[in-house]
C-alpha cells in the first residue's frame, strides 16, 4: 500500500461504518426472538383455570397452535382478544396462558368478552412464564405439531401482523405436518 | 468517546506546538474527536440502539443525521486524504523521550476510544449480520476501561520530568527512583486504614501516588530552578500548571472510583421506628415518620439521626412525596455529603402494618473524589487551551515574516 | 445521551444509585449472598424495558427476575447456574457483561488487538521516519551555526 493510499484509510473505515448505520437504522432493537425457538415447550403441570384438572405439555401438543400470554391486568389483551376470537372462530387453535392473574377475574373476563380459548393454564404464580422467557404480555407463541416453539410475537396480534407474519409460518408449519 | 479522543488531541497537539511533530496525526484526531461527537448525535437520536422512539416506523430523521454525518466526516476524512502529504513534518526523536510518552498516551487513548466504539456498536454489527441479540452493558466497559487507564498512568508519572527529543533511562531512574520508593510504601500502607486489606485500592493508591509525585518532583525543581519561588511560579505558563491541575485531578479521579466501588455498602432495609442500624461505622437511627407538606406536594418524611461512636454526624430526612398535580410518587433521598463519604438514605414502602419501611442506606467513600476529579480535569484542559502561547505563535509568525523581509 | 451515559457509566461505576427502583427488602443468610445479589442484579439487563439493568428497573419481569435471583442464590446456585438459567429463558440478551465466547470472543479480544496493533503501527512509522531522517536531516556546519545563534537568543527571551 502506497502512502498516499494510506491516507485513505480512515476514509475507507468510515464508509463502512456508515454502511453499518444505514443498515441499523432499519433494523428494530426492541424486537427481540425467543431464546426458546426451535425448542420444545417447557415442560409445566399447572391447574386449568376454572376446573382443578392439571394441565401438562401434552395437553398442547397434537396440531399447530398458538400459545397466548394474556392476563386482566394487561391493556393490550383486551386490544387484541376480539381478534383473537376471529381467528379461534376460523378454526385456528389457541390455547390460553394466564399470567399472574386471579382465577376469579380471569374467569369473569371471559364470560364478559367470550372465551377464544381452546385451554388456559392458569399459571398464576408466573413460573411458566418465566420458563418461556414471557417478558410482558401479550406474547403469543407459535408451536408446531409436537409442541416445539417456532416463533414468538410480542404485543398485539392484529389483522396485520396475522397476514404478514403469523399465518404464513402457520401454514407453512401445517403444510409439513400433513406432508410428513 | 469525544472525550478520550479529545484528551489524546491535547497531549498529540502538545508535541505538534513544541517540536513541530505529529502534524497530519493532530489533524486526524481533531477531525476524529468531531465525528464522535457526531456519531454520538446520531446513535442517540435516530434510535439505533434504544428503542426508545420506535424507529422502524420513522426512519427519516437518522436519515438526515446520517447523510449530514457522511457529508461532514466523509468531507474532511477525504480532505486529509488528499492534502495531508502539505502538512506532514520531519523532526526526529529517539525512542526514549517525552515524544514517546506523548505517543503512548494517543495509543491508549485511541485504543479506548475505539474499544467504547466497537463496544458500542457490538449488538448492532451482531445485530446487522443477523446473529442474534447482544447487550454490552457496564460491566464490559468498565472491564476493559480500567485496565487500560492503568495502564497510563506509569506514562503519566515519567512524562513531567522526561525531555523532550532526547532523554535517557538512566536520567529518569535518578529522578524517580525516590518517588516510586515512596509510592510503594504508600501503596502498603494506606490500605491498611480500612480492613480488610484490599489489594485494588493498594493498586490505585500505587498508581495514584506515584502520578502525584513525580508531578512535585518536577514543580518542585522548576521552582527551585528559579530565584526565588515567587519568581519560579511566575515562569510557570499556563499550559504547565493546565498539566498539573489536569493530572491531579486524574489521580484524584482513580482514588475516588477505585475507593467507592470497592469500600462502598449498600444496604436494603426493613425498619421500625426507632431501629438502628449500623452501616461503616455509622448508626443509623430510625427516629419517626412525619406528614410534610410542600408546595405541591404531599410527602411521608422519615427522620433519620446518624451518629458516629456516639457523636452527631447528621440529621437525614428522605421523603416520598406525592405530587398533587400528577398524582405521581417520587422518592426524595437524603445526601448527607463530604469529602470523604458521601451517605444516602432513600425511602421506599410501608412493609407490613406495624409501621415498618423498606429503607435503602448507602455508604460511598470518597466519591466526591470522582466529581473533583473531573472538574480538575476539565479546568486543566481550559488552562491549557488559554495558554497564550497559542496566540502569541501568529505574532512569532508575523515578527519573523518582517525579519525575513528586511534581510531580503 | 446513551452512548456518554455507557461512559460515565463505566467510568464512574456505582455512582448511578437505583434512585427511581423500588426498594425491596429480602433476607440474606450471609453478607455474601448480598453481595452477590447486588452484583448480579446489575449485570442483569431488565428484556423489557431495554436499557436498564434489573436492579435499576421498576418493571414487574424485573420484579419478577429480582425475586428469582434471590431464591436461586438462598437455594445455593452458583453465578453461572443462575446465567445459564437466564440466558436460557431470555436470551444472550439479558447478559450486560457478554460471555467469553462465540461471537463475544471478537468483543473481549477487541481491546487487546487494537492495542497490539496500534503499538506495531507507531512503532513501524517511527522507524521509517528515523530510518529517513538520518539520511535527510542532517544539519550543515553553516545550519548548524545559525541554529546555535537562535537558540542562544531563545534562552536570553525566556
Amino acid at each position: 500500500m502506497g502512502p498516499r493510499l494510506k491516507l485513505f484509510l480512515p476514509l475507507f473505515l468510515f464508509a463502512l461504518l456508515a454502511i453499518l448505520l444505514f443498515r441499523g437504522l432499519f433494523l428494530d432493537p426492541s424486537e427481540m426472538p425467543s431464546a426458546l425457538i426451535d425448542r420444545p415447550l417447557p415442560a409445566f403441570d399447572l391447574p386449568a383455570l376454572g376446573d382443578d384438572r392439571l394441565l401438562t405439555r401434552a395437553d398442547l401438543t397434537g396440531e399447530v397452535a398458538l400459545l397466548n400470554v394474556w392476563a386482566t391486568w394487561c391493556v393490550s389483551c383486551r386490544v387484541e382478544h376480539p381478534y383473537l376470537k376471529q381467528l379461534a372462530d376460523t378454526g385456528i387453535p389457541i390455547y390460553g396462558l394466564n399470567y399472574k392473574d386471579s382465577d376469579a377475574a380471569a374467569q369473569q373476563w371471559l364470560a364478559d368478552l367470550g372465551n377464544p380459548y381452546r385451554l388456559n393454564i392458569a399459571d398464576r404464580e408466573g413460573t411458566l412464564g418465566v420458563d418461556l422467557g414471557v417478558y410482558g404480555a401479550p406474547e403469543t407463541y407459535l408451536l408446531d405439531a409436537s409442541g416445539v416453539v417456532r416463533y414468538r410475537h410480542v404485543g398485539v396480534v392484529d389483522e396485520g401482523v396475522w397476514r404478514t407474519v403469523l399465518e404464513p409460518l402457520y401454514l407453512e408449519l401445517k403444510q409439513g405436518e400433513s406432508t410428513p | 468517546m469525544p472525550w478520550l479522543i479529545g484528551t489524546a488531541l491535547i497531549h498529540s497537539l502538545a508535541a505538534t506546538e513544541k517540536r513541530g511533530l505529529f502534524k497530519s496525526w493532530t489533524v486526524l484526531l481533531a477531525i476524529f474527536a468531531f465525528s464522535l461527537s457526531l456519531l454520538g448525535t446520531f446513535l442517540v437520536r435516530s434510535g439505533v440502539l434504544t428503542s426508545v422512539h420506535a424507529f422502524a416506523t420513522d426512519p427519516e430523521r437518522g436519515m438526515f443525521i446520517l447523510v449530514f454525518l457522511f457529508l461532514v466526516v466523509g468531507g474532511s476524512l477525504g480532505l486529509y486524504a488528499v492534502r495531508a502529504p502539505a502538512v506532514s513534518s520531519r523532526v526526529s526523536f529517539a525512542w526514549v523521550s517525552r515524544e514517546s510518552l506523548l505517543l503512548c498516551n494517543n495509543v491508549v487513548f485511541l485504543v479506548a476510544a475505539l474499544t467504547v466504539l466497537f463496544g458500542t456498536l457490538f449488538p448492532l454489527i451482531v445485530d446487522a449480520l443477523g446473529m442474534g441479540k447482544v447487550s454490552v452493558g457496564p460491566p464490559y466497559f468498565n472491564a476493559v476501561f480500567v485496565p487500560l487507564m492503568a495502564l497510563l498512568v506509569p506514562v503519566m508519572g515519567l512524562g513531567p520530568v522526561s525531555r523532550w527529543k532526547r532523554d535517557a533511562v538512566s536520567r529518569w531512574r535518578g529522578e524517580l527512583l525516590i518517588p516510586a520508593i515512596v509510592a510503594v510504601l504508600c501503596a502498603i500502607t494506606l490500605p491498611l486504614l480500612h480492613a480488610p486489606y484490599n489489594l485494588w485500592v493498594a493498586l490505585a493508591v500505587l498508581l495514584s501516588s506515584w502520578l502525584l509525585l513525580g508531578l512535585a518532583k518536577d514543580f518542585w525543581q522548576r521552582l527551585r530552578s528559579a530565584s526565588g519561588a515567587a519568581n519560579g511560579l511566575r515562569r510557570l505558563t499556563p499550559a504547565y500548571c493546565g498539566m498539573v491541575v489536569a493530572h491531579l485531578g486524574f489521580a484524584a479521579c482513580v482514588i475516588g472510583i477505585v475507593a467507592t466501588s470497592q469500600y462502598s455498602v449498600e444496604h436494603d432495609l426493613k425498619m421500625n421506628p426507632g431501629d438502628t442500624r449500623e452501616l461503616a461505622g455509622y448508626e443509623f437511627r430510625f427516629v419517626e415518620v412525619a406528614q410534610v407538606r410542600g408546595p405541591n406536594f404531599v410527602a411521608d418524611e422519615a427522620r433519620f439521626e446518624v451518629t458516629r461512636n456516639g457523636e452527631w454526624v447528621a440529621d437525614m430526612n428522605p421523603q416520598k412525596r406525592r405530587y398533587l398535580a400528577s398524582g405521581s410518587v417520587m422518592t426524595e433521598a437524603a445526601i448527607n455529603a463530604g469529602l470523604f463519604r458521601d451517605l444516602y438514605v432513600a425511602m421506599g414502602e410501608p412493609v407490613g402494618s406495624d409501621g415498618a419501611w423498606a429503607m435503602r442506606l448507602h455508604y460511598k467513600p470518597l466519591v466526591r473524589w470522582m466529581w473533583l476529579g473531573a472538574i480538575l480535569m476539565a479546568v486543566g484542559a481550559f488552562t491549557a487551551a488559554a495558554d497564550k502561547r497559542y496566540r502569541r505563535q501568529r505574532e512569532v509568525a508575523r515578527a519573523d515574516s518582517k525579519v525575513a523581509l528586511h534581510g531580503a | 445521551m446513551t452512548v456518554l451515559r455507557h461512559l460515565l457509566l463505566s467510568v464512574f461505576l456505582l455512582l448511578a444509585s437505583h434512585a427511581q427502583a423500588l426498594i425491596e427488602t429480602y433476607d440474606f443468610s450471609s453478607p455474601e449472598l448480598e453481595a452477590r445479589y447486588q452484583q448480579l442484579s446489575e449485570e442483569l439487563r431488565c428484556p423489557k424495558c431495554q436499557n436498564q439493568n434489573i436492579a435499576d428497573s421498576n418493571a414487574p419481569i424485573a420484579q419478577d427476575l429480582r425475586k428469582l435471583l434471590h431464591q436461586q442464590l438462598e437455594a445455593g446456585a452458583s453465578d453461572a447456574e443462575i446465567l445459564d438459567f437466564m440466558v436460557a429463558r431470555y436470551g444472550e440478551f439479558v447478559r450486560y457483561r457478554p460471555s467469553f465466547g462465540g461471537t463475544t470472543l471478537w468483543l473481549w479480544l477487541a481491546p487487546v488487538l487494537l492495542l497490539i496493533a496500534a503499538i506495531g503501527v507507531v512503532a513501524a512509522a517511527l522507524r521509517s521516519r528515523s530510518a529517513a531522517n538520518r539520511e535527510s536531516t542532517a544539519l550543515s556546519a553553516e545550519e548548524q551555526a545559525r541554529l546555535q545563534r537562535l537558540l542562544d537568543k531563545t534562552e536570553q527571551d525566556t
